[in-house]
């Protein structure tokens, strides 16, 4: 039940992108149509339920206070680490990708690799430090959980847009002005997870 | 030079991963004491901030070393409880043997305390008597973005509370940061009373605590949450709980002097 | 100056704006913008690490192999940040200002702005254009900023760079304005007004 409770709270309240606006880069920039953003959204899924047990378990037995000698803090190398780790995998993800669905690959274009710097990723990294897991099951299903929710978001931002893209938007409005007003409005009805005790 | 030969990229690779460790090591190490010198003074200005000898943006101006100087000075007793109220050990308090705890020595306690996984033995928690009747205990919790930490002091050894600090490691400027450099924030916990018996220790409360006629808050053990800092208000309160609730045995028992 | 270099500065300011046209360093600035101070510490930070990991990957850039770019350039850009935290936090002057300053340590490292502009130009420029492209992206960026926080701070606590502006007249500090989702609309108001003026930006 747990890990029920988990899963459920990070997708709602604690939601990558509504409730600490991390990854806005590629969100926004890649809601255009649902069909790239869901391939997008499936891709920080994938990334995160790899980097997410491999930073876990290098904090557990390198990185923390004592973990690998006693007396030896190497925490101050979480940054660097993390980044490396999510860079190779993503690096990986970019090379499977464009094996199997080079159109995908295409529409993706520069947002693939910039999944690697994707505030998301690495935050979903330190936020896994800080949340103490007991074990890497809760971290996978945090993992699963995250990238849900920032799969969600993504892909009900490009159904909007899709719709929007057929509204009489004023001209300078248009594209990124309206976008930026929608997620803010999208953003304040999430807030009604806040606080939610799960 | 064919920066695409697999060889090149796995030496380039290796070399620039070694002398980024072994740079970012080095700093670290080298620079370690004197941080931990800074880090110590600055816990100390917490502390008595906490305690009410000063306001902390007025501590701040003094250098390390009157800093110290002052928490020896102040200083009545220093020692380490267990979770049952008893006294374990004394904690150095001469101006050059003091012994405080930095945020991550707090991080350590709180693992002890919760128990589980991370645990690493048997939780001891602090305990400041200051020569001004302050009794000064740390707590310390997760915030929105990390971890917030802080001090409590009580008036005697009376459950009424004199003053509080706390600080945060990254909670966002003008709503969570408020725990820190809201004056109004941490003063609203003056006068108000701990409840040690029971879970709900103290409460921050969102949407604000009870009020008397005069606008003055209630004396008891609520006060207002930030606004728009939901999930600090939040983490602050259950840090509080938690620390709070480990040293009821230690207020609760008859011995303890007013 | 030659006209290129001039452009290369002037540009990041309005027209290629980071925030506004390039849609790169935006998770930061819904955060940081509930001050003045707080945009204002930011926006150097941003012009300094941007500037000069630009500098140091337009140097390098003649030797990074193609398959861990990436890798490479986020690790540069980290171990600088880093390393300034790590030596602000030493001093007994200086560790006041870490103190503040480590609050968006994190967010600059992450900052898309730092790695979109060592991708889109320092990897194919050299230094000295490169560290300007730095410098005025950080500039530009912190342009919007600056203006996200006004509103933000004038209407969300009734104060600039916490000073006292509207409160003593009884103004009652707006709780909407505080939260982060009124920073995008803000966004996408400023956006609003840049595409008015600047018709080439229109989406058709």
């Amino acid at each position: 039940m747990e890990y029920l409770s988990l899963f459920v709270k990070s997708i709602f309240v604690d939601n990558m992108i509504f409730a600490y606006f991390l990854g806005m880069c590629s969100f926004l920039a890649v809601s255009k149509n649902v069909k790239t953003a869901a391939g997008l959204g499936l891709a920080v899924i994938a990334v995160l339920l790899i980097t997410l047990p491999v930073n876990y378990l290098l904090n557990r037995y390198v990185l923390a206070p004592d973990a690998l000698f006693e007396g030896v803090d190497l925490s101050f190398l979480s940054f660097i680490i993390f980044i490396a780790v999510i860079a190779a995998i993503v690096q990986i993800v970019e090379m499977v990708v464009e094996k199997f669905s080079p159109e995908l690959y295409s529409s993706l274009g520069i947002f693939l690799p910039l999944i690697a710097v994707n505030c998301a990723i690495l935050g979903g990294s330190l936020f896994m430090q800080q949340k103490d897991f007991m074990n890497i099951g809760e971290t996978a299903v945090y993992a699963l959980g995250s990238g849900l929710g920032w799969f969600l978001a993504i892909v009900s931002l490009a159904a909007i847009r899709e719709k929007m893209a057929y509204s009489n938007v004023p001209k300078p409005l248009k594209g990124l002005g309206i976008t930026f007003i929608t997620v803010g409005l999208m953003g304040i009805a999430f807030m009604t997870f806040m606080g939610l005790a799960l | 030079m064919n920066t695409n030969n697999n060889l090149y990229t796995i030496i380039y690779t290796t070399v620039i991963v070694v002398v980024v460790a072994a740079l970012l090591a080095f700093v670290s190490q080298s620079l370690k004491s004197k941080q931990e010198a800074n880090e110590k003074a600055e816990t100390i200005a917490q502390m008595l901030a906490a305690a009410r000898y000063d306001f902390k943006s007025e501590l701040d101006k003094m250098s390390n070393s009157d800093k110290l100087d002052m928490y020896a000075a102040e200083i009545e007793r220093a020692f380490l409880i267990d979770l049952q109220g008893n006294e374990v050990r004394d904690l150095g308090t001469d101006r050059d043997a003091i012994e405080v705890f930095s945020p991550k020595d707090l991080k350590r306690i709180n693992y002890n305390i919760k128990g589980g996984a991370n645990a690493t033995g048997e939780a001891l928690l602090p305990v400041f008597w200051f020569r001004n009747g302050s009794v000064v205990v740390p707590i310390y919790g997760a915030g929105l973005w990390g971890p917030i930490w802080g001090y409590i002091s009580f008036q005697g050894g009376t459950p009424t509370i004199g003053g509080a600090y706390f600080d945060h490691e990254s909670e966002t400027a003008g709503l969570g940061a408020k725990i820190k450099d809201d004056l109004s924030f941490q003063l609203q916990f003056e006068g108000e009373q701990a409840d040690f018996s029971q879970a709900n220790v103290f409460e921050i409360v969102k949407g604000g605590a009870p009020k008397e006629a005069d606008g003055k808050s209630v004396v008891d053990n609520k006060i207002d949450a930030i606004t728009g800092a939901t999930m600090t208000s939040q983490g602050l309160d259950a840090a509080i709980d938690t620390w709070l609730a480990a040293y009821a045995p230690y207020f609760n028992a008859e011995e303890v002097v007013l | 100056m030659s006209q290129k270099l001039k452009e290369t500065i002037l540009n990041p300011l309005f027209k290629g704006n980071p925030i506004t046209v390039l849609v790169l360093g935006i998770c930061s600035s819904l955060a940081v913008t509930v001050t003045l101070k707080g945009a204002l510490v930011m926006t150097l930070s941003v012009i300094v690490v941007c500037g000069i990991s630009s500098l140091i990957l337009s140097l390098l850039r003649k030797t990074i192999p193609g398959r861990v770019r990436i890798i490479v350039q986020l690790v540069v850009v980290a171990m600088m940040v880093i390393l300034v935290d790590q030596v602000l936090k030493s001093f007994e002057a200086t560790y006041a200002i870490d103190k503040q300053l480590s609050v968006y340590i994190g967010l600059i490292i992450t900052n898309c702005i730092v790695m979109g502009r060592i991708e889109a130009f320092a990897l194919g420029n050299k230094p000295w254009p490169s560290f300007l492209d730095g410098v005025a992206n950080g500039a530009g960026y912190g342009i919007i900023l600056l203006v996200v926080a006004f509103f933000r701070e004038l209407l969300g606590s009734g104060t600039l760079f916490g000073i006292d502006i509207l409160n003593w007249m009884g103004y009652v500090p707006n709780n909407l304005v505080i939260l982060p989702p009124f920073a995008l609309i803000l966004l996408g108001c400023i956006v609003w007004v840049q595409r008015s003026i600047q018709k080439d930006l229109q989406e058709q």
